[in-house]
């Protein structure tokens, strides 16, 4: 069991990973909201925040120069909310 | 300079023609990844007529447009690259009078957006424009790709591009 430190510590970190990438997603993308109004299970693309095909490409640069990791093309299922892109990112910095 | 492709040979590459095809020659390739290019521009060049009747000066848009067709031929020659199977070994030129019955200029793809492009010197005519492209990443169908065009030393137009393949192609 964590203890309640390690919690709040850990629930810290996840935010500042999931304001990082909000903010990644405005400033790379040219958009025109402010970055705290993304929530974090939102679609990112389609209907959720309106990106398309050539802003995923835009992003999946960004993040890869960001964070260090490589995305692939089959799995596009990551950018579906922030919350999953923070998890793929979590997963594949720790190996 | 070394010709890689002629016209001709950038004919069968890709389906612009007259008035359209912007590009005369091919010096460096690296099929699928990077090229150089030249477009030598003449004062009979249609678009003077109108841009602009008391001062020539090439449409920047038509300097991109170039770059977009050197693209498209490292692509297409990459693209006959892998078909061959030697993705690594630079596409010949014989390989590509050879492969006709690959019909790569039929499945050029598409411009799909324009980034961070400057136009840093008009393009007059009597000047050979050298243009260079560098494809990056690849994401699904799309790919970025870095582009730039010089007139002697000066770089005239520098930017990125994304395009995209066909859909049902390769």
């Amino acid at each position: 069991m964590l203890t309640y430190e390690q919690t709040k510590e850990q629930a810290q970190k996840r935010r500042e990973l999931t304001d990082r990438l909000k903010e990644l997603i405005v400033e790379r993308l040219d958009l025109d909201i402010e970055p705290e109004l993304i929530t974090d299970d939102q679609p990112i693309f389609g209907r959720g925040l309106g990106l398309d095909s050539i802003d995923a490409l835009e992003l999946f640069v960004a993040i890869e120069d960001e964070f260090n990791i490589t995305v692939f093309d089959d799995n596009i299922e990551v950018f579906s909310s922030i919350n999953k892109l923070a998890d793929y990112i979590v997963e594949n910095q720790e190996e | 300079m070394k010709t890689i492709l002629s016209a001709d040979q950038i004919r069968e590459l890709i389906p612009h023609r007259w008035p359209f095809l912007l590009l005369d020659r091919v010096v460096a390739l690296k099929p699928g990844k990077s090229g150089v290019g030249l477009k030598n521009v003449t004062v009979s060049e249609p678009f003077f007529e109108g841009h602009f009747p008391q001062e020539s000066i090439m449409p920047g848009v038509l300097i991109v447009e170039a770059l977009a067709q050197l693209t498209a031929v490292v692509y297409g020659t990459g693209a006959l690259a892998s078909i061959e199977g030697n993705d690594e070994m630079a596409a010949t030129t014989e390989m590509v009078t050879i492969d006709l019955d690959i019909d790569i200029a039929s499945r050029v793809g598409y411009l799909v957006a324009i980034k961070d492009m400057k136009f840093m010197k008009p393009v007059v005519p009597g000047d050979q424009v050298r243009l260079e492209v560098h494809i990056g990443r690849k994401f699904g169908m799309l790919s970025q790709v870095k582009v730039a065009a010089y007139v002697q030393r000066a770089c005239v137009v520098r930017g990125a591009l994304t395009v995209s393949e066909r859909p049902e192609a390769y």
